[in-house]
């Protein structure tokens, strides 16, 4: 097959992949290699997607299929992410031409490390979730009755929300951050799953916020009704594990898949804390 | 089943943000004047001299002045800046980006510095003033050569050597880099640049800020290894510097037996007009 | 009474407006979810939300009319009450999505901006972008994560349904589902279900939804006794991004703000598109309907694209078949501005600018406008009853279906920028209902006894070992999906033909009986996304079954179903008169079809296969009219079809044919 791709550089008819499995949480990992034929248009979800059709390893051997997590394959929903050559990423807008161009023959795909492994590519990302829970990033309406129209905005209030309402949650931003540590905590010997539950959380919101959700609460102390409550905001960025963490190391805004500014976001955020700290001081 | 966070979780904005704010005052702006001053031995041993004797007509107040304004500001700004290295897992190795980089070296130039000035003080200060440490601890070790009344023919004899003026030059670079990059985060921290390009050109600021200060603190290392490598010009340093303690003393202005601790060794009392 | 619930299935737009509302009404709700609720299938919706509005009323519009394009787009196939609701609540419910914080697009004064879509002649659609779905979607879902703080609702995310639980009355008390991770199988006490779950297009193979869209909560309730309507209707979007893993929407909206559709008119011609002179060009959907242009409805836009590449062999390239959508004649700076987002997504998939390069496209399978029978309580205006718990309860009493996966808003096609409508509109008004429902119920179903879900947790965990003891070796779910997706995309698509649907349906009720025997590759208790899918592959049958057989059945064109062998003739005379006799016989041919086909399609489980049934559409608001676009003759179609409905009106109890404003006298509800 005397095949190109898309930018003229020949192709090979396969290729390896090599996958960083883990059966479970706790559990140890290992490297897998598996030879995908090469097609044209691929990206990393149809090179899952032929693995799991056909589970056999490079030396023949047949295994469970890779674990992953994947719903839109546009990139919008953010479920695909995870590190592929070394970089986190969405899989599907991976494009294996493009990968090969990189680093010829050879894919390496692994889980996220900040969140607590899983399965295979599959992580928790429950703490991100937690995470706008805890900036309240939402609008506080009075109910959901029909009360006319919102706020009149101006189209540079819109272009300027706009590109922050896009976050997916996907969490590439906490994956390249220095300053985002995993949480991962172990259920313990008769502790029952409520109690459990309540204890992650605490540790979760203990621990850094992340570029995303303060990225969240930015947009929402910017929107006419959201602001009614972003002193709440601005007490929980400035909480334990609050907008104080960030090391300003900027890969947050260098790997968003959305290209949100997010370095700016967090100094706007940094402007409205120290604001809202020296008011709350001299107010007091 | 709510547990309250520790002290240090519940004060984490305050804390690091008095972390920030040391960094720049006191430390950063007194790191300026110092270099400057030291610098001024360019011009000449006189120059050098007059400089440290403006900061010493503190008198008896200048330990107080030196541990609450610089030594406890620096103490804090570093044993902090650690627990915040402690805090991260720096990766420039899967993220190969400038500002990941900076990231890093911010971490890595406050390592040395805080080991460099930790030991800086030591070696030319000795840390305490009083005789019993100076002359049992810090000088058998090598430490506390700086006399304040001999400054720049002390300066030169303590930087003798290649090994001393390669370990300042990584020093004073690696002050001036955490300054100056740590300006630019401070900025961002703070909010004072927000757009993008209100902070690519506060970058331009402290990058032009951060050369400036490094000629400023190289020059003044050049000056003292200058005084290092040649006797004839300590010499001289050290009659320029008679010469001024004499007038000192004569008018009055130094005590004589309080300031004579901070004269070099060699030159105590017997060169003193008793 | 223990105090009651509700589970929604589902945590797209329908099922997180339905969740807020129950909440904001004081219920307790379950929320349960294949993915995190802010990764359901809802962000793909690119284009827009459509509502009458202050500009365009002055411009004519009404909300009657938004309702007539409704239907009209639906040929006529939707009960008409539900959809005159809708359309009523369309200002409303984007008022209130304007105020949960949607970045709609803004003019210049900052008022909502506002595009045209397809189907309409009016600029109805607001927009956020080109990622409208995803804006609107969190908008609810953080609603639903503010109400999640305050407990009133509890998220089960990575949650499978497996189907559920009916008491001895057929009483819907609560659901079975399967934790994706622990793979634990449990029972959930519920006093109302409502399935939320979307459309099924992973039927397909390849579609423009997301790998959630298996269908598989619909087909297990259908197993369970619900019916399904209108199967055989299954939108194909005329612009689609082919791909090797899935095929990706080029927003309407592409076309909305100018796009072009166009092939050059030698076939494959191998210039660069920019160096092909204007008149080398076919702008096909310009030449072929003057009055909408490139925006006519989705279906005609499919078919015109399917026969120009198909039938006319003017594909752009040789090896697969596409045409050209052209933005290059537009600003570049207002393109990335209106739609930057769906060009962004071509950029990324396709390494091209279209911008700069045209795009190339083909149409792709995108919504299932059947779903699960609803019903609905009819006011004397045609409009529904607010607060009825009958409204989108499904034939398994207290389970619901909202959004996508219920039959009821979009007739036989439906229009662009009405389904986030249609999906936040169900959601938010089945709630007062089911507030009403449990109102009026004497006992809760945490009252019930133990035995009824231990029963139904146990019958589904001895599935579930049952599939993971199959003997190796034996068919691939994977590859059986292939097939699945290669037959129905062949057979029921744009142009289906008898022959090759019947051949179809015997294909799969063959590959049905292979997928029994399909073997798994990974028989552990943990994560196991093979049993999971073989599950959903296996309830994708009754499904497809029910489209394949609908389609068969079906022997005319209505929307999305097109059957050349039905198709309803141009004129062909050439003088007036015979044109005119044409004409005559074109409207009586008109009416009997309507006798015979203007009615429901709706399917019942039987077990191995589905029984097809009929059911009336109440068409009493709006009398259904001839769909003429493009057709040779259509203004002397029209003319004969108003005099004789202006005869009808004349007729003492005939029926009157409705305009703007006025409210039916005849008919009553069918449902």
């Amino acid at each position: 097959m005397a095949a190109t791709s898309s930018n003229g550089h020949a192709t090979p008819d396969a290729f390896e992949v090599r996958i960083l499995r883990q059966a479970g949480p706790g559990q140890h990992s290992y490297w897998e290699r598996h030879r995908v034929k090469y097609e044209h248009d691929m990206n990393v979800i149809s090179v899952l997607q032929r693995i799991a059709a056909n589970t056999k390893t490079v030396e023949g051997k047949s295994v469970a299929p890779v674990a992953w997590d994947c719903n839109c394959l546009e990139e919008v929903c953010g479920a695909c992410t995870m590190a592929i050559n070394g970089h986190v990423r969405q899989a599907c807008s991976a494009l294996v031409d493009h990968l090969l161009e990189d680093n010829p023959n050879e894919i390496t795909l692994e889980p996220m490390t900040k969140f607590p492994a899983l399965r295979d590519l599959c992580v928790d990302r429950g703490r991100l979730f937690r995470s706008l829970q805890r900036v309240k990033a939402w609008v506080p309406v009075d109910s959901y009755y029909d009360l006319g129209p919102g706020p009149k905005q101006s189209r540079e209030e819109q272009e300027a929300a706009y590109p922050l309402s896009e976050c997916m949650s996907c969490g590439c931003c906490m994956e390249a951050c220095p300053q985002y540590m995993k949480v991962e905590l172990t259920q313990n010997e008769g502790e029952n799953d409520a109690d459990f539950e309540t204890r992650q959380q605490e540790a979760y919101d203990g621990a850094f916020l992340g570029a995303a959700a303060i990225s969240q609460a930015v947009l929402f102390n910017a929107n006419p009704t959201g602001k009614n409550i972003a002193g709440e905001r601005l007490d929980a960025l400035m909480g334990e594990g609050g907008i104080q963490v960030c090391g300003n190391a900027q890969n947050c805004v260098a790997v968003c898949p959305k290209e949100i500014p997010l370095t700016t976001s967090i100094a706007c955020a940094g402007r409205s804390t120290t604001r809202h700290a020296l008011k709350s001081w001299f107010d007091r | 089943m709510q547990t309250t966070p520790s002290y240090l979780a519940r004060n984490e904005f305050l804390i690091r943000r008095l972390h920030s704010l040391s960094g720049l005052v006191p430390v950063g702006a007194y790191m300026c004047v110092h270099l400057l001053t030291n610098a001024s031995v360019l011009d000449s041993s006189a120059t050098f001299q007059r400089a440290v004797h403006q900061i010493h007509s503190l008198g008896n107040l200048l330990p107080l002045v030196e541990w609450v304004f610089i030594f406890i500001p620096i103490l804090f700004h570093g044993v902090i800046g650690v627990v915040i290295i402690r805090g991260g897992l720096p990766n420039y190795g899967s993220y190969k980006y400038t500002s990941n980089l900076r990231y890093t070296l911010q971490r890595a130039t406050g390592m040395i510095a805080f080991v460099f000035i930790v030991w800086h003080v030591f070696h030319m200060h000795g840390w305490f003033h009083f005789e019993a440490w100076k002359t049992n601890v810090a000088e058998p070790l090598r430490g506390a050569q700086f006399s304040p009344y001999n400054a720049a023919s002390s300066l030169g004899v303590a930087m003798a050597g290649v090994v001393y003026p390669l370990l300042y030059a990584t020093g004073i670079l690696s002050c001036v880099y955490h300054l100056a990059n740590g300006i630019w985060t401070m900025g961002i921290t703070w909010g004072v640049w927000v757009s993008p390009a209100a902070q690519k050109r506060a970058d331009h600021v402290c990058i032009a800020f951060g050369i400036a200060l490094a000629v400023v603190g190289l020059s003044a290392l050049g000056g003292a290894v200058r005084l290092a490598n040649d006797e004839g010009r300590r010499d001289d340093a050290e009659k320029v510097e008679a010469r001024m303690w004499k007038a000192k003393t004569d008018s009055g202005e130094v005590d004589l037996d309080a300031g004579d601790h901070k004269r070099a060794e060699h030159l105590r009392k017997h060169t003193a007009p008793k | 009474m223990a105090k009651q619930r509700v589970m929604v299935i589902g945590g797209g737009l329908a099922g997180l407006a339905a969740s807020m509302k129950l909440a904001e009404l004081g219920i307790d709700v379950d929320l349960m979810s294949l993915t995190p609720a802010k990764r359901s299938h809802s962000v793909c919706a690119q284009g827009g939300i459509n509502s009458c509005n202050d500009q365009t009323r002055q411009l004519g519009d009404s909300e009657w009319k938004h309702f007539d394009d409704t239907v009209y787009g639906g040929d006529f196939l939707q009960h008409q009450p539900p959809v005159k609701e809708m359309t009523d609540w369309a200002p409303k419910v984007i008022e209130l999505m304007d105020r949960l914080g949607v970045t709609f697009n803004r003019t210049q004064e900052g008022f909502i901006d506002r595009r045209r879509f397809g189907g309409t002649l009016y600029k109805r659609t607001a927009f956020a972008g080109a990622t409208t779905g995803q804006q609107l979607l969190y908008a609810l879902d953080e609603q639903v994560r503010r109400w999640e703080s305050d407990g009133k609702v509890t998220k089960y995310e990575f949650w499978d349904f497996l189907g559920p639980v009916l008491d001895e009355n057929g009483v819907c008390l609560g659901c079975v589902a399967q934790d994706l991770v622990t793979m634990e199988i449990r029972s959930f006490r519920a006093d109302a279900v409502v399935l939320a779950t979307g459309g099924c297009g992973l039927i397909y193979g390849r579609s423009t939804m997301s790998m959630v869209c298996t269908g598989s909560a619909v087909s297990r309730s259908f197993q369970a006794g619900a019916r399904y309507g209108n199967g055989e209707f299954i939108q194909v979007h005329p612009t689609a991004i082919p791909g090797a893993d899935k095929l990706r929407l080029m927003s309407e909206s592409a076309r909305g703000e100018g796009g072009r559709v166009w092939v050059p008119r030698t076939s494959q011609d191998p210039r660069d598109p920019k160096n092909i002179p204007e008149k080398e060009r076919y702008y096909f959907l310009e030449e072929r309907y003057p009055e909408y242009g490139n925006l006519v409805p989705r279906d005609i836009a499919t078919r015109e694209i399917f026969d120009t590449c198909v039938n006319g062999g003017l594909s752009v390239e040789a090896g697969r078949q596409c045409v050209y959508l052209d933005l290059t004649h537009i600003d570049a700076d207002e393109l990335t501005r209106k739609l930057g987002g769906i060009l962004s997504i071509y950029e990324k998939f396709q390494g091209v600018d279209p911008r700069f390069t045209p795009m190339k496209i083909f149409p792709a399978v995108h919504y299932s406008m059947g779903g699960l029978w609803a019903d609905y309580e009819r006011t004397a205006e045609g409009g529904l009853q607010p607060g009825s718990p009958r409204n989108q309860v499904t034939d398994i009493p207290n389970l619901y279906a909202i959004g996508e996966c219920d039959y009821q808003y979009h007739g036989g096609n439906r229009l662009g920028a009405n389904s986030l409508l249609s999906c936040i509109f169900s959601g938010l008004f089945v709630a007062p209902g089911l507030e009403n429902l449990l109102k009026s119920q004497s006992s809760s179903a945490a009252d019930q006894d133990a035995s009824l879900y231990e029963g139904a947790v146990r019958q589904h965990q001895e599935q579930h070992q049952a599939l993971l003891k199959r003997p190796v070796g034996k068919e691939n779910p994977y590859l059986i999906h292939q097939e699945l997706g290669d037959l129905m995309t062949k057979a029921a698509t744009v142009v289906r033909r008898n022959d090759q649907l019947e051949a179809a349906y015997s294909a799969c009720i063959e590959l049905h009986e292979r997928a029994q025997k399909c073997s798994l590759s990974d028989t552990g208790n943990w994560t196991n996304q093979n049993v999971v899918f073989t599950k959903a592959l296996l309830d994708m049958f009754p499904l497809a079954k029910s489209i394949l057989k609908g389609a068969l059945q079906r022997d005319e064109c209505r929307g999305a179903h097109f059957k050349p062998g039905f198709k309803m003739p141009s004129l062909t005379g050439e003088d007036a008169g015979d044109r005119r006799r044409e004409a005559e016989a074109w409207c009586d041919r008109f009416d009997a079809n309507n006798e015979k086909w203007l009615k429901s399609t709706v399917a019942t489980w039987n077990d191995t296969e589905p029984d097809i049934d009929y059911e009336d559409v109440d068409t009493s608001l709006i009398t259904p009219r001839p769909r003429l676009y493009g057709l040779a003759g259509a203004e002397v179609i029209e003319r004969v079809w108003r005099e004789r409905q202006a005869a009808k009106a004349d007729r003492p109890g005939g029926n009157r044919a409705t305009k703007s404003g006025e409210t039916a006298t005849a008919g009553a509800a069918t449902s």
